[in-house]
């Protein structure tokens, strides 16, 4: 490279940087800057990783992404990237990327033994569709399973939730976002009745006060963090307080770090709302106008299967929890019952459901939550004084209860993979709630996301097993109608029984009740807790696996077929991140050999199915629905014939390319500008799918709260995304709050209008004792929930908490972060952080290989006692990116027993030297 | 070679100090400083990839640094040698036939 082109080439990179940072650059060199990367194509895209959602420039040359910077236009990271984000552009280049179909062969046939061979695509299908065939003939729409994804693009996401249900009638597809944010996803219901935050990033720079609960933004949102350490550092009354069991880089410049044992957060919540009520800083009026106090069961189980048949023999000591507890001396307390009492877990099947209190019953649930008794159950580093931890807690109190200051509190994984994370989600609520300090700028409990599009397509589009868009939920009679409505489907096509969770996908195919499973946009089998489990399911037993991936995954070791992926600069897509904004961007460069993106994959597949092989009778065991009491889905066809379907119609062109959608035509150089779309060129029929279903899509959200822009005006030159619900062309910033929601009533202040579980019965801390239900439309609920123990805790044998999570420079399991040269010397292999003292009282140094083992499994690591994580005595962290450090055999399916997401946080371990 | 755009930032009143610092490290330019806000915009050049990651790390640790992000990176000529991409990724296989050895194992 010659001078003068090196010199233009930093010119332009530090004007690029002194832009987004507000520095004025001089116009001479602004025109100088322009010239060194003249030819490079630049356009505007959206980073493949965090929920965070920072907007990036995409710079191509001769059909390679070549650069890529932070957009200065975008509101999100004004121009700036972390380190993940930074290497956008290097993702797709890894040497082992799959270009061609890989498919277990032996003696030219598939085989479930054999080894992995290249072949065509038809090849491909053919065997996928005839095991698909095979199983749902047999065993019907329960018998096959879709893993879907936060990551998924929200057309993806789109056309995949509609075969499976509406085209194969099965509710089975769940995405890995159930492990990232489906505790969060419950409070908003319970709590809202509508999903996804009230407030925005902008809190960040309208509040005084930021609280993070078990969310190491420093190394999960670090792009949020700068923005948190910006409004830090520039403003003395800001004040920050980083709760967490592990000492870890948020803290550095927290003005307080609160170390807490795994699970008491739920009684420091407690503690506050306490101390709220006794130091009389509640803000009645928004209470009495806005708000209704609820609580409910506490005998829910840990999400555990109810039998130990399946289990390790050392595990069946804590499945047997998963049937009766014994409550332990603080639990007591906590409930208001007495030690050693058995309490069998009698509402395992319906632990969401809930009754209206008094403020009175409320006051008398949180009473046992004095400094003292939260303290002793809380404190969570050996090395601290009670004295010191206890004035924290005072100190933390008198942060939230300061009527002249704003609050926001942040969590992610810390809150959401939790076994009470429902809980410990709705009680944050519940806390704000009481301050009158929510949905406001500044004020607010906010929710952040780990997966760049768990809002945008896992919540909203609803690629779980009991969600349809909108929020709107299967086992409901009339959001079905309404989606067979607007899906044009025959009336009872739907299923309204809710399928498989994640984990119990994988369950399903160990007691082999689900034999056939497609793994999109995820890796399941690295990234599920007890994970020895699955990969012998997935192996050992009579089943077939696909799996989509650019590259080959743990889970596509695993798998019989795995199909070649493009990703995303090779597709046009649609991302939503955490504060409800939706962003796109266009197709960038082609995929490499016979890559194709997913959305293509799914339209193939459809065309392989006719109506008459999946809309006749269908026998789903245990649907026990109103109109379905005979445990079948009804033969649609001789409806779908008046409604002018073929039965020899294909899913394709009843689902997808539908007379309406055909119209919708490729190329489309308004918004193409140039840019090429390998999913419409390959199919050739003329249409633009992303567009077109993007828009039936949004038909759904449409004047029901959920209201998107078209498909067009994302791709806008000045648009840099735009948050839900958009409503005229106008973004919405704080929803349920009058003077920025038009879904609010006039004149209401607040409107906590969604529509999701408003009606109650009521009664006291322990029982209903009015069935009648009341109707709370407009209000929140603020919930009491206890505190309950962890199911596993560190005990002579296995003596240390272990919890996992991820580190700055790597994207989940590494997949694709791990291919990238710079990133993965950065942290080349997942260690294990243990406290000095542990490592020396085991005759362990730094460096030092070890053996982790649980009750479920044991894994090598090399030992970490400095750096960025700091483990107080008795805990122990290791990232779960490293697929050489299989985390996941080690860690807990303990669930949250109404989210269904997994706890990965807490674990009983033993280290020892290996 | 790799260039890349940076934003530091410190306290205005340290801006000529870690300014200082920043100019003896290798491959580091300084374009433009704010003395009101305590922002400097700095590239760094690097022969390797890894010089350039270790060289972010290094300005992290500069005293006063309140943040250093990176915002830009120019990556074109950079074709090196995958050499430390995890040994079951880095596989001669790879080239043939696109099945990895090691996912047959
Ligand atoms: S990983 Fe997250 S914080 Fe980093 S650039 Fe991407 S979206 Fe932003």
């Amino acid at each position: 490279m010659d001078l003068t082109r090196r010199e233009f080439l930093k010119t332009s990179a530090a004007t690029a940087t002194a832009t987004a940072a507000g520095i004025s650059v001089p116009a001479a060199v602004l025109a100088e800057s322009g010239k060194g990367d003249a030819d490079i194509q630049w356009d505007k895209g959206v980073c493949r990783f965090c929920g965070t959602g920072c907007g990036i420039m995409v710079g191509t040359k001769d059909g390679r992404v070549v650069a890529t910077k932070g957009d200065p236009d975008a509101p999100v990271n004004k121009g700036l990237n972390c380190i993940k984000g930074y290497f956008n552009g290097k993702i797709q280049y890894g040497q082992d990327r799959l270009t061609q179909p890989l498919m277990r062969m032996k003696d030219g046939k598939f085989d479930k033994n054999g080894k992995f061979q290249a072949v065509s695509w038809e090849t491909a299908f053919d065997e996928m569709t005839r095991q698909f065939k095979k199983t749902y003939n047999e065993m019907g729409p329960a018998g096959v399973a879709v893993f879907g994804s936060g990551q998924y693009t929200i057309p993806e996401g789109y056309t995949m939730a509609k075969l499976m249900k509406a085209g194969f009638r099965s509710n089975n597809i769940d995405p890995n976002a159930r492990h990232c944010m489906a505790s969060a996803v419950v409070a908003f219901i319970q709590t809202f009745g509508i999903d996804e935050p009230a407030g925005n990033y902008d809190d960040i720079e309208h509040t005084d006060t930021v609280i993070t609960w078990g969310a190491n933004m420093a190394e999960c949102h670090p792009i949020l963090w700068a923005r948190v350490s910006d409004r830090r550092l520039t403003n003395d009354n800001v004040k920050l307080v980083n709760l967490t069991t592990i000492s870890n880089q948020t803290s550095d410049i927290a003005d307080s770090e609160i170390v807490f044992k795994p699970g008491s957060d739920l009684a420091i919540q407690n503690y506050l709302m306490r101390e709220i009520i006794k130091r009389n800083a509640v803000d009645h009026d928004f209470v009495k106008k806005h708000c209704v106090f609820a609580t409910g069961p506490y005998d829910i189980g840990y999400g555990m299967r109810p039998t130990d048949k399946y289990a390790f023999e050392a595990e069946k000591d804590i499945q047997v929890k998963e049937l009766r507890v014994t409550l332990d001396k603080h639990e007591a307390i906590a409930q208001r019952r007495k030690e050693g009492e058995v309490v069998e877990q009698k509402n395992t099947k319906k632990p969401v459901k809930h009754w209206m209190i008094s403020f009175e019953e409320f006051k008398r649930g949180v009473e046992p939550y004095t400094l003292d008794f939260v303290a002793e159950v809380s404190k969570g580093d050996a090395n601290e004084s009670m004295d010191q931890y206890k004035a924290k807690l005072k100190a933390l109190a008198d942060l939230y209860a300061d009527p002249k200051r704003k609050v926001t509190s942040f969590w992610t994984m810390g809150f959401n993979q939790h076994y009470r994370g429902s809980w410990v989600n709705e009680q944050i609520y519940a806390l704000h709630l009481l301050l009158g300090k929510q949905a406001m700028p500044g004020n607010g409990a906010f929710s952040l996301t780990g997966q760049p599009s768990a809002c945008g397509t896992a919540r909203e589009v609803g690629t779980f097993a009991h969600r349809l868009p909108a929020d709107m939920v299967v086992f409901n009679p009339k959001h079905r109608a309404r989606s067979e409505k607007l899906w044009k489907l025959p009336a009872n096509t739907l299923n309204p029984k809710v399928g498989s969770h994640i984990t119990k996908i994988m369950r399903d195919l160990e007691d082999g009740s689900i034999k056939w499973a497609w793994v999109q946009v995820n890796n399941p089998f690295q990234a599920t807790a007890n994970a020895n489990h699955w990969i012998k399911a997935a192996r050992k037993m009579d089943n077939f696996l696909v799996v989509s991936d650019p590259y080959p995954t743990v889970s596509a070791k695993v798998a019989d077929l795995i199909l070649p992926t493009a990703m995303i600069f090779e597709k046009w897509g649609l991302y939503g991140n955490a504060e409800r904004r939706t962003q796109a961007w266009r197709q960038q460069v082609a995929p490499p050999g016979e890559a194709m993106a997913d959305v293509w994959q799914h339209l193939e597949f459809a065309k392989r199915f006719t109506l008459k092989e999946v809309w006749g009778e269908k026998t789903v065991p245990g649907l026990k629905a109103k109109g379905f009491e005979d445990g079948k889905l009804p033969d649609v066809l001789a409806e779908a014939q008046k409604m002018g379907y073929s039965p020899e119609d294909t899913l394709y062109d009843v689902l997808f390319a539908t007379k309406d959608n055909l119209k919708v035509k490729w190329p489309d150089t308004a918004v193409a500008k140039g840019h090429g779309n390998h999913i419409a060129e390959k199919l050739g029929d003329g249409w633009f799918p992303e567009k077109a279903l993007f828009n039936e899509y949004r038909e759904f959200g449409v004047n029901f709260q959920h209201d998107l822009a078209e498909f067009d005006v994302y791709y806008g030159d000045k648009v840099r995304g735009l948050k839900w619900p958009v409503i005229d062309g106008k973004e919405t910033q704080w929803r349920f709050n009058e003077k920025y929601d038009p879904y609010c009533a006039k004149g209401s202040g607040f409107d906590f209008y969604g529509k999701a579980l408003k009606a109650l019965p009521s009664g006291d801390l322990d029982k209903v004792t009015k069935k009648d239900k009341t109707s709370l439309a407009h209000k929140a609920k603020i919930f009491f929930r206890p505190y309950a123990a962890p199911p596993e805790q560190p005990d002579k044998n296995y003596d240390l908490w272990f919890s996992t999570g991820r580190v700055l420079e790597h994207w989940h399991t590494g997949t694709m972060t791990r291919r990238v040269p710079e990133l993965h010397r950065a942290v080349p292999t997942a260690q294990l952080f243990m406290n000095p003292d542990d490592a020396e009282k085991r005759g362990l140094k730094r460096n030092d290989l070890v053996w982790i083992e649980s009750r479920r499994g044991k894994i090598k690591a090399l030992l970490e006692t400095q750096g960025r994580n700091r483990p107080a005595p008795g805990y122990t962290f290791a990232a779960f990116f490293d697929e050489g450090v299989f985390v996941n055999k080690v860690c807990l399916d303990v669930t949250c027993p109404m989210s269904k997401e997994e706890d990965f946080k807490k674990a009983a371990i033993k280290v020892y030297k290996a | 070679m790799n260039i890349s755009g940076i934003l530091v930032i410190t306290s205005p009143e340290h801006v000529d100090d870690v300014s200082r610092q920043l100019r003896a490290l290798p491959g580091i330019d300084i374009h433009f400083t704010d003395n009101n806000t305590g922002r400097i915009v700095i590239t760094q050049e690097a022969e390797t990839i890894s010089e350039e990651v270790n060289g972010l790390k290094h300005i992290r640790t500069i005293p006063h640094v309140i943040l250093a992000e990176m915002s830009s990176h120019y990556f074109e000529e950079d074709r090196e040698v995958l050499d430390a991409i995890p040994a079951e990724l880095d596989d001669e296989a790879l080239k043939q036939d696109n099945v990895p050895a090691y996912l047959n194992e």
